[in-house]
């Protein structure tokens, strides 16, 4: 005879991604609480990821509760697009075999965020949801109505299939197909490369050539070591597929900048996977692993492909 | 990093070895090149036994008694040659050897090779600490194109730093002869410190060597037991190639191993990034 255990309920396989725009603490908490308790019940796995003040109103709330709760801050886990997504997927994946469902509450960082960055981060909210499709996992995303810039939580409406307020779930009507989505920015073309400081270096086959040109001129920006190395293998993956898929050659444009780095690596031929890179490989798999490891080796990867060809932006910081 | 089949008169080279089977490999095929060149060779020697290096040259097939004859082959202890008078003196020892090579062409013998022992320099000898001058100095004589020599290092007993120093006083190094040579791309045996068979890799995996870095790691695990690929010689791998390496742990039978030593962290990072970390079969051991 089949039992069922009414304080576990079966483990959902699909993603749940709801958005919870607050504008107080009690509203934060009227979602999150339950949120974190309920999980708790029923076996899954809970992350918290938010700012410092939320943190101690959580904690304060759920009671001795929160101990079973892993608490991370924002600051240290939304470095970049790339890697915040990867850690994401690892965490899923190591919890998944022991919990019935990983739950996370997630606010990203908005702040301080420069309009690619923010273009990007928003891109990442939508991507999640391709992501993460099929994998036990329940993400919140809370986004603090009272500080955010209208366009920040308007987006997030867009990227969210759900909006959650209190314990009540609904729907977001302006959700859109990760695949479709685009984010206002995406419309524009890169800005330039700071004039009169651009390095361009013509790639074809021989690759070795170009990572002895890049790595040469790299040095000379003054870049150290280790980045130089994340650079050259990042350049070389994204040229690589040029010279693969793109019609053989390309060119490449390298520039310092306060920050650190910029390069674009400029090919004919137009990528048509929507995501590129951004959903978790098979690590079995015959290929595809390497644009997945540029998003993390870079602080910053953006992409403009169209019909006159595919313009790869990538950002490092010096360290 | 010259391949010890590679050696001509001219060079001034400098072996770094972890373990002496990685030292006898190269310095017998150095000493049996020489010979079967008509040249004169000198072993100069500092290691266990009085007559280890005669042994490993008759176990190379070499008829050291005739050789030795001839006056075509010499075996000398450091206190002999690089010692002789009981200090180590860099004008001294470069005169010698000059007039070593002088006299080997004087007597009909086609050039003159030196396969020297340098541990002595780390004991209480008065003069040990020049022999970073006098390897800088003696290069020289070697460019004169009629004699070539082989400077050995155990990297087990010469602290990192020097030794660094001391490889670079020698125009280059030298190692043994390569399993596979591929472009940019070096697979060559040697024996790590414990005395385990090791492969090391150095140049570029990409997309150009990509299919010889395969069909290399193929052969490798085609074998019994566990395979070790010392990877600090490195210069640059793509992804592909460690996808290549991540496939030739993972098609291991159970119980087999792919041991990746000296990986350089961000390249330990990529493993990580994809999951490769995760294959069974795949062991990753760091810098």
């Amino acid at each position: 005879m089949r039992t069922t255990d009414a304080r576990r309920p079966p483990a959902e396989p699909e993603l749940r991604h709801h958005a919870l725009i607050y504008d107080s603490d009690e509203a934060f908490l009227a979602a999150t609480t339950g949120f974190c308790l309920d999980g708790l019940a029923g076996g899954d796995r809970v992350l918290v990821v938010t700012g410092e003040a939320n943190i101690g109103l959580l904690t304060g709330s759920l009671g001795p509760a929160a101990a079973d709760v892993e608490f991370v801050t924002t600051r240290k886990w939304y470095g970049t697009p790339g890697r915040t997504l990867a850690a994401y997927a690892r965490y899923v994946d190591t919890h998944r075999e022991h919990h019935p469902r990983v739950r996370v509450v997630g606010e990203p960082l908005w702040e301080g965020r420069s309009p690619a960055e923010e273009a990007e981060w928003t891109r990442y909210e939508s991507v999640i949801n391709a992501a993460f499709a099929g994998s036990p996992a329940w993400i919140i995303c809370p986004y603090d109505e009272r500080v955010l810039p209208e366009r920040v939580v308007a987006d997030a409406r867009r990227t969210h299939p759900g909006l959650l307020s209190g314990s009540i779930e609904r729907t977001s009507d302006a959700y859109t197909d990760p695949a479709a989505f685009m984010h206002a920015a995406d419309h524009l073309p890169l800005p330039s490369p700071p004039a009169g400081a651009v390095t361009e270096i013509r790639f074809d086959a021989d690759l070795r050539r170009m990572r002895r040109q890049v790595g040469a001129r790299a040095v000379a920006l003054g870049l150290p070591e280790e980045q130089i190395g994340r650079l050259l293998l990042a350049v070389h993956e994204v040229a690589a597929n040029a010279v693969q898929h793109g019609g053989g050659h390309g060119r490449i444009r390298l520039w310092a900048d306060r920050d650190g780095v910029g390069c674009d690596v400029i090919a004919p031929g137009r990528i048509h996977t929507p995501l590129v890179g951004y959903l978790p490989p098979d690590s079995g798999a015959a290929h595809g692993h390497g644009l997945w490891v540029v998003r993390q080796l870079c602080d910053l990867l953006e992409i403009r492909s169209g019909p006159r060809g595919t313009q790869v932006r990538l950002r490092l910081t010096r360290t | 990093m010259r391949q010890v089949k590679d050696v001509q008169l001219g060079d001034h080279l400098c072996l770094a070895f972890a373990h002496e089977a990685e030292q006898r490999e190269v310095a017998c095929a150095f000493v049996v090149a020489g010979l079967a060149r008509g040249e004169r060779v000198l072993c100069l020697t500092d290691g266990p036994g009085v007559d280890r290096v005669g042994r490993w040259l008759r176990e190379a097939g070499v008829d050291v008694t005739a050789a030795t004859a001839d006056g075509q082959l010499g075996v000398r202890a450091a206190e002999d040659s690089y010692l002789a008078g009981d200090r180590f003196d860099p004008d001294a020892m470069i005169a010698a050897l000059r007039s070593e090579a002088d006299a080997s062409l004087r007597a009909g013998f086609t050039g003159f090779r030196v396969s020297g022992e340098m541990s002595w320099a780390l004991r209480e000898v008065a003069g040990a600490g020049r022999l970073e001058e006098y390897e800088r100095r003696v290069t020289a004589l070697f460019d004169e194109g009629m004699s070539a020599a082989i400077c050995q290092y155990d990297t087990r007993v010469f602290p990192a730093e020097r030794l660094r120093a001391l490889i670079g006083c020698h125009p280059e190094r030298v190692q043994p002869d390569a399993l596979l040579q591929d472009g940019p791309l070096r697979i060559t045996p040697g024996v790590d410190p414990g005395g385990q068979p090791v492969l090391r890799v150095s140049g570029m995996i990409d997309r150009s060597t990509t299919t010889a870095w395969s069909t290399a790691l193929r052969t490798v695990t085609g074998g019994q037991g566990d395979v070790r690929i010392d990877m600090s010689e490195l210069e640059f791998i793509d992804v592909a190639g460690l996808r290549t390496l991540a496939d030739a742990a993972a098609a291991l039978p159970a119980g087999r191993c792919l041991h990746v030593l000296q990986l350089a962290p961000a390249l330990r990072e990529v493993i990580r990034m994809v999951g490769w970390d995760r294959t069974r079969g795949l062991v990753i051991e760091g810098r």
